[in-house]
Formats: C-alpha cells, sequence, structure tokens
C-alpha cells in the first residue's frame, strides 16, 4: 500500500508537467484546429532559456521563468505568422510543417547550448517531507502549487475576459466570430502565444527534475502530446486528466519494467485511443456527409 | 497511364554504369542514398499515397536490419534464410502498428505511430537481446558464389537491382487501380467507401506496403554494414526520410528518390557541421510546405504545364495499341428487377440527445424518381447516411430489392448496387476527372490486388479497359474535355456533374441524389433534369434530395416529405402540394417554396 501511495505521488510531479504540455497543445487546438508537433521542441527551448537565465545568469527562478515564457511566447508568434498561409487549408501539410519547425528548434538547441545539456539545481531547497510514511518533496509540492496556478490562470483568462471568450467563439465557428467582430488571426496568434508561453513553464519546473537537454522535447513533448490527445484534444480539464494519468502510467511502468517502459506507456495509449478516439472530455463531432 | 520514356531506361543504364567511375567510398554513399531511396518509396507509398500519417517508417527500417542481423549472429542462421524472415517480420510488426489507423487518423495517427516508433527506440537501446546501446556487431555479409558481397562494388549491384524493382513495383501500384484507391481514401475516406472501396482493408495494405520495402531495405543496411546499432533507426532519421518525402513531393515515388539523393548528398558533405544540416532540412520541410505544398515533383509538374512540355515517352505498344477492339459502350445499369426497389421500415437514428430520424418508413418502386423533400434539419440527409452505410440506425431496417441491408458499412452497399452523391461534393480532390470515374468503375474486390505479384499484366489489361469506359462515361457527361484535369480545378457545375457521372460509373440500380441541383444556374438545373430523366431511362431506380420545388415537381414521380425527423406526407407531386398538413405544418403559406406548389 505504501509503495502504491508513494509511486501515486512520485507520479503526480511529471504528472502537473504533462498537464501542463498537454494544455499548450489543447488550447492552440482548440483555438485553430491545428496540431502542433513544435510544441515540443517549444517545451525543450523553454527548459533550457529558464536554465540558461537561472543557473548562469544567476537571476532569481521567478525573472527566468517570466522571461523564459516571454521569449517563446515570440517562438510561437513566428510559427503560427510561417504556417498562417496553410490554416484551414490542409491539416496534415500543418503538421508535417510544425515537424520542420521542431527539427528546427531542436538543431537551434543543439548550436546554442550544445548536445550535452545543463542540470539545474532546484529553485527552493528540496526537503523530502514525511506525510504518513510517505515522502513528498518540497519541490514536488512546488510544480504542484505553480501549475495550478497557471491552470488556473488559464482557466480565469478563457472564461472571465472579453479577449479569453471571443477566442473561445472563434474556436467554435469562424465565420461567425468574424461576423461579430472578433479577429481571427490575432486571436490565433494569441493562443499560440499563451500555448508557447506555458510550454516555458513546463519546461522551466521539469529542468530540476530532470536533466536539460536537447532531447528534452521527444521525451516530455510526446507525452504530453499524448496526454492531451488521451484527455480530449482541445479539452482544458482533459489535458490535466491525460497529464496526470500519464504521470502515474510511467510512474508504476518505471518500477517492475522500467527497459520496457516507453513500450508499455504507448502501447496503453494507442489502445486507450483505440476504443474512445475522442478521449475523455472529447465531443464526438459527427464528419457531416 | 503507363509510360517508358526515354528517361527510364537512361536512368538504369546510369546506375549499373556508375560503380565503374566511383571510388569506394562514393560507392557506399551511394549504397546508403539507394538504401534511403527503398525506405523513402515506402513512406511515400503510406502517406503520399495512402494519407496515412505514419512517423513509423524509420522503426520499419530498423525491424528489418535487427531481425535479420539478430537472426544471423546470435541465432546462427544462414543470412540468406535470415533475410526474408526478417522482411516477413517487419511486414508483420507493420500490421501491427496499422491497428490504430483503422480507427484514428491524422494527428492522432501521427502521435500513436511516433509514439510507438519512440517506444521502439528505447526498446533497442534497454533490452540485452538487441545488444542495447552498443547494439549488434560482426553481422555476417551476404554471400553468393562468384560475387564478393562483402566489397561495395558488387554490394552496389544488388541494393541496384532492389531499388529498380521497389521503384518499378512503386511506379506500377501508382499508377493503376490499386495507387488509385490509395489516393482516393486519402482525398476523401467517405466518398472512397461508397464508391466500394474497403477502406480497412487498404488502411492495411498501405502500411503493408511500406513494411515490406522497409524491411527489404533495413536487411540490405543490415548484412552491408555489418553492424547495427539504436541511433540509425531513431527519431532524426524518421524526420530525415520525411524531409525526403515531403521535400520530394509526398505522392511521386521519383520525388521520395530525389528527395532522397540530395538530402543524404547534402548529409554526406556537409558531415562536419551535423547540426546546421538538421536545421536546413527542418527550413527545408517549413519552406516546401508553406511554398510548393507538393514538393519538388509538384513543381515539376506545374512548370511542364506551363511551359506545355510533354514528357519525351515512347508509348509501350501493348499498352496503347490503336489496333484493339473498341470496348463495349458503358452499360449504364443492368436492367433493373421488377418489384419494391428500396424499402425503409421504421428506422430511428439518435446522436445522443438528438432524434435526427423517428420511425421513418417509405417504398421506392423499381424505375420511380422520387423525391424527398423537408426543411433543413428534418433529417433527409441523415436517412441517406442510414441507407448508403454511413450511420448504423438504433432500430428499424433497410432492404434493398427485398434484402435486408440493415448496418451493412458503405462499401458494401456500393457492392449491393446503391451508389450515392454527397450534399457538399465530396470528389477525389487529387486525382483527375478520368482517375475519379476510374475508381468507381473499379469494381474488382480487394484480394484481385494479388494479381500484382501473380499476373501483372492482367492488372494492365484491366486498366486498359477500365480507362476506354471511363472516357466513353465521361463522354455522356460532357467531361471528356477535361479528363485530365485534376477534379479541384474543375468549375463549380461540372464538379457536380463529376460527381453523377462517378455515381453512376459503379454501376448502381439505386442511385440516391442529395441535392443535386444546389448552387447550379438556370440552365444547369435544365441539364440536370434531362441527366435524372435519361439515368431513370437506362433503369436506374433514383432517389433524390432537393429543395428545389421547380425541379422536384416537374421530374419526381413521388415524393416523401420530412418534418422533424417524420414522414409528414407522401404521394405524387400533386398530392403533396395540396396536402394541407403539407401546406400548413411545413411549408407556411406565403413562402417561395409554397408559392411554387
Amino acid at each position: 500500500m505504501t509503495y502504491f501511495l508513494q509511486t501515486l505521488v512520485g507520479g503526480l510531479g511529471m504528472g502537473a508537467v504533462y498537464a501542463l504540455v498537454a494544455m499548450g497543445f489543447s488550447i492552440v487546438y482548440r483555438t485553430m484546429g491545428l496540431v502542433n508537433f513544435a510544441h515540443a521542441d517549444v517545451v525543450m527551448i523553454g527548459a533550457f532559456l529558464a536554465a540558461t537565465l537561472f543557473v548562469t545568469m544567476h537571476l532569481p527562478f521567478a525573472v527566468a521563468i517570466t522571461a523564459a515564457v516571454l521569449l517563446t511566447a515570440v517562438i510561437g508568434l513566428g510559427i503560427e505568422r510561417i504556417l498562417r498561409p496553410l490554416e484551414s487549408k490542409d491539416l496534415n501539410l500543418m503538421l508535417i510543417g510544425t515537424i520542420g519547425f521542431g527539427i528546427m528548434l531542436q538543431s537551434a538547441a543543439i548550436l546554442i547550448w550544445g548536445s550535452f545539456g545543463v542540470a539545474v539545481p532546484t529553485p527552493i531547497p528540496n526537503v523530502p517531507i514525511d506525510v504518513g510514511g510517505i515522502i513528498v518533496t518540497t519541490y514536488q509540492l512546488f510544480v504542484l502549487a505553480v501549475s495550478g496556478i497557471v491552470m488556473l490562470l488559464l482557466y480565469l483568462f478563457l472564461d472571465r475576459t472579453k479577449l479569453g471568450t471571443a477566442m473561445q467563439a472563434a474556436a467554435m465557428d469562424r465565420s461567425a466570430a468574424t461576423a461579430m467582430g472578433v479577429n481571427v488571426s490575432s486571436s490565433n496568434a494569441i493562443a499560440f502565444a499563451i500555448g508557447s508561453g506555458i510550454a516555458a513553464v513546463a519546461g522551466a519546473l521539469v529542468g530540476p527534475l530532470l536533466y536539460v537537454n536537447p532531447a528534452l522535447g521527444v521525451y516530455v513533448g510526446i507525452k504530453g502530446f499524448a496526454a492531451a490527445i488521451l484527455g480530449g484534444f482541445g479539452s482544458i480539464p482533459g489535458a490535466i486528466v491525460g497529464g496526470l494519468i500519464f504521470g502515474l502510467i510511467e510512474a508504476f511502468a518505471a518500477g517492475p519494467l522500467s527497459a520496457y517502459s516507453e513500450l508499455l506507456t504507448f502501447v496503453v495509449f494507442a489502445g486507450a485511443m483505440m476504443v474512445r478516439q475522442t478521449g475523455i472530455f472529447g465531443e464526438r463531432t459527427v464528419d457531416r456527409a | 497511364m503507363i509510360r517508358i520514356g526515354f528517361g527510364k531506361p537512361l536512368l538504369v543504364g546510369l546506375l549499373l554504369l556508375l560503380p565503374v567511375v566511383l571510388d569506394s567510398y562514393t560507392i557506399h554513399v551511394a549504397i546508403l542514398i539507394m538504401l534511403f531511396a527503398i525506405v523513402a518509396v515506402g513512406l511515400s507509398l503510406v502517406m503520399g499515397f495512402g494519407g496515412q500519417v505514419n512517423l513509423a517508417q524509420a522503426a520499419f527500417f530498423g525491424t528489418g536490419a535487427y531481425a535479420s542481423a539478430l537472426l544471423s549472429t546470435t541465432y546462427g542462421w544462414n543470412p540468406w534464410l535470415a533475410a526474408p524472415v526478417a522482411v516477413l517480420t517487419t511486414c508483420a510488426v507493420a500490421l501491427t502498428v496499422a491497428i490504430p489507423a483503422l480507427r484514428l487518423q491524422s494527428h492522432y495517427l501521427g502521435i500513436v505511430s511516433l509514439g510507438l516508433a519512440l517506444a521502439f527506440s528505447s526498446l533497442l537501446s534497454n533490452s540485452d537481446l538487441t545488444g542495447g546501446a552498443s547494439g549488434i556487431s560482426k553481422v555476417p555479409p551476404l554471400a553468393l558464389p562468384g560475387l564478393d558481397l562483402s566489397g561495395p562494388r558488387d554490394y552496389y549491384y544488388l541494393v541496384a537491382i532492389a531499388l529498380i524493382l521497389v521503384v518499378g513495383f512503386a511506379l506500377f501500384v501508382g499508377n493503376t487501380t490499386l495507387g488509385r484507391r490509395f489516393k482516393a481514401m486519402r482525398d476523401d475516406v467517405l466518398a472512397a467507401a461508397a464508391s466500394g472501396i474497403e477502406i480497412r482493408y487498404y488502411r492495411l495494405m498501405a502500411f503493408l506496403l511500406a513494411g515490406l520495402v522497409g524491411g527489404v531495405a533495413g536487411v540490405l543496411y543490415a548484412h552491408n554494414a555489418r553492424y547495427v546499432s539504436p541511433d540509425t533507426f531513431g527519431l532524426g532519421v524518421m524526420f530525415l526520410l520525411l524531409a525526403m518525402v515531403i521535400i520530394g513531393g509526398q505522392d511521386s515515388v521519383w520525388g521520395a528518390v530525389v528527395g532522397a539523393v540530395l538530402l543524404i548528398t547534402a548529409r554526406n558533405l556537409l558531415t562536419g557541421i551535423q547540426t546546421y544540416q538538421q536545421l536546413v532540412y527542418g527550413g527545408l520541410i517549413v519552406a516546401t510546405v508553406v511554398f510548393a505544398p507538393r514538393g519538388l515533383a509538384g513543381a515539376a509538374a506545374d512548370l511542364r504545364r506551363r511551359l506545355n512540355l510533354p514528357w519525351p515517352s515512347i508509348l509501350i505498344p501493348w499498352l496503347t495499341r490503336p489496333g484493339l477492339p473498341p470496348p463495349a459502350r458503358l452499360k449504364v445499369a443492368p436492367p433493373a428487377p421488377e418489384g419494391v426497389a428500396l424499402r425503409v421500415d421504421s428506422v430511428s437514428k439518435r446522436f445522443k440527445g438528438l432524434h435526427a430520424l423517428v420511425g421513418v418508413s417509405l417504398e421506392v418502386g423499381a424505375g420511380e424518381i422520387h423525391g424527398i423533400i423537408g426543411p433543413n434539419g428534418s433529417g433527409k440527409t441523415t436517412l441517406f447516411n442510414v441507407i448508403s452505410g454511413i450511420y448504423r440506425p438504433n432500430s428499424g431496417r433497410v432492404f434493398v430489392w427485398g434484402r435486408d441491408v440493415t448496418g451493412q458499412r458503405s462499401f458494401r452497399m456500393s457492392r449491393l448496387g446503391v451508389a450515392r452523391t454527397f450534399q457538399n461534393l465530396r470528389l477525389f480532390r487529387q486525382l483527375t476527372v478520368l482517375e475519379n470515374v476510374m475508381v468507381a468503375l473499379d469494381r474488382d474486390p480487394a484480394q484481385a490486388h494479388i494479381r500484382y505479384l501473380i499476373a501483372p499484366w492482367v492488372v494492365v489489361r484491366n486498366e486498359r479497359a477500365r480507362r476506354a469506359r471511363a472516357l466513353r462515361l465521361l463522354e455522356d457527361f460532357d467531361l471528356h474535355q477535361v479528363a485530365d484535369e485534376l477534379a479541384v480545378n474543375l468549375a463549380y457545375g461540372r464538379q457536380r456533374r463529376l460527381e453523377i457521372g462517378r455515381a453512376l460509373a459503379a454501376e448502381p440500380t439505386i442511385l440516391l441524389l442529395d441535392e443535386p441541383a444546389a448552387g447550379l444556374n438556370a440552365a444547369e438545373q435544365e441539364g440536370l433534369k434531362a441527366t435524372i430523366r435519361k439515368i431513370r431511362g437506362a433503369g436506374v431506380t433514383v432517389v433524390v434530395i432537393e429543395h428545389n420545388m421547380n425541379l422536384v415537381m416537374n421530374v419526381c414521380e413521388r415524393l416523401t416529405v420530412f418534418g422533424h425527423g417524420k414522414v409528414i406526407a407522401a404521394g405524387t407531386p400533386r398530392e403533396v402540394a395540396s396536402n394541407p398538413v403539407v401546406i400548413e405544418a411545413y411549408l407556411g403559406q406565403g413562402t417561395p417554396e409554397a408559392a411554387a406548389l
């Protein structure tokens, strides 16, 4: 039982990171229908930026993470601008275009930071706390708290602000939203900027948990993406639940079968998707004949 | 059509003469280029032709290589026995990866296949069986008496022959029935199914071909490099393959080959600065999708069209021999059986809370033109979707010529003689007008594709006959002048006509037309009326959903009126027009539709 709970708690930290990555994917997808494969590498860039500012330039963690968010937001805006001509034309082509961006970001990271990567110390003293026999570290709590705050802010933005509501409207019906005076292009750009910004938060938080290196996007990003799909693509609560599920599957698979943990994770994922394509919170859309 | 130009024999000649002038290092690079070209052709078949976003192609390559390496080292098999077993293993792996594709498409399939590829890499680096990160070394060479296959020069010929066979086979598939069905399924999956294509089978087949080709390249790689390691088949290689296919042109076999030549050459020229090459090919992918979505092959085709240059080519005489007997004039339909063509018996269909159809019954007699009218959202198209097998009804039954066909799938309904058009045009956009019709004309079951292996000449012969029949049909629809245009480039009225022509090409006994007059001008509407009468004249029973009262009142013999998912009236146009229920409850006084009655 203790083993079970310990693994459960262990999975929550990475789960929160996956949930953040998944939210970044989802906000772009729900707003413009674009599947941004480059998102995984934006997470990695965010992690590097935060690590550089925090470790090398000795800036406070809060400043480092904010600067990383702003810089990746700019990268997101750039990707959106370049792929804009393909929007609403060909989903598969756009998807491949974002893969192209991912490759570029990865090699840019290798050029700037080298292929070895950096170890990042935790921004707060990392003390284990014993809660009824289960060990929780302060950094895990920190990750959960920051993720929770970001999720709450995003929810408030989408639900309570005029701009957020306009973006939701643009997501539901482009032409109707345009007719109502919503600038759909700028709403897409904002979605991209927010998505990339959240990616940087995820990257900054995951830095001290893993080792920041150019392949980080492949591991964290792809699982975050898979989490978004598992939760129901485009759904914000879905992203959170999907992320936590992935964190947990990974934690439980890592113990006894570590050589096969990736295989197990993705086979479970593929199986789940076969059973319910729309994910946990997804709506089935009717393909109108 | 299949043409052998001057180019192909010339290329083959060059390929075979190349080793004479090259040094052994360059031959080594050439072997690598050819291997990548083979894998890329496989990716082009599954993704470019089949529309399946397969991000596991590098893993197929790796499966072939690892399986052959493992069998011939750890298990001590003769390499010539290990090789075919490894190829078969790869085919099995490809079919397994294809299982998710039966339900998942586009980005869903992309992430699932990418995930499985990632899992494959992680398995290779972590498992003891595959030697972990250090891989498997001392893979024995393939040996043939009289040849030195451990040296690059003789091995070059082995790989060159494999490349010629693979490219030849891919071109053959791509330009004939199988490739056309792949492309139809890629362009519009619903219309493809409604044209009689069993989608599941073709998705599996696309992956199978990609696996087969990838496995062959993998085996050839392992016995050439004599060493396999996980990073040769990782995500970096997957993205490299993707770049080859996208830059070369997705649905072009030659594009994939050219992509492989360009990128591997570039990679070898830029060896010291590996990260820059990645930056460059990432950038090339982005530039290609934005500026030349159809890649180099597409750009070349556009240029050729603009300059009006035909490829210099000699047609294979037995393919287009003019002296052949002209094919019989297209029989639009077999003579219709007597009696009730279509019977719908209290069919209901619910979507979550929405009752789209509630206990709908109707009967259409043989050879009748039957109209279905009703406001938007009253369930007319849903009924067509139930009849044509896109939806399975929650209750009730559908009979075609007295046979219970309830819940049969779309492709089967097409084979049972029910064809349809769609409210919002569903043409195979990137196929030519002629090919659109040929897809529907092609009534061969999927098993017939075994002919590609055992009797390719039959494929060619059938293809020729089909082409001639398709041209005849296009003449009937006055579309023969644009036979070689892409469907997407046609004017709207012609697209509508083509869709009806395509539906008829399937030789249906029952034709379902969903708002065929939508968007047509007055002259085109008159043409449509004549066409519908002509179709019935050929013995086809026609059911037509239409808002255009002029057309409905003049052409239809009987009408069924829908309201809120129910049948609210039925009868001859005259009866329906004077039915107070229809006028009061549905049309309402003073609407344009009421005025038309």
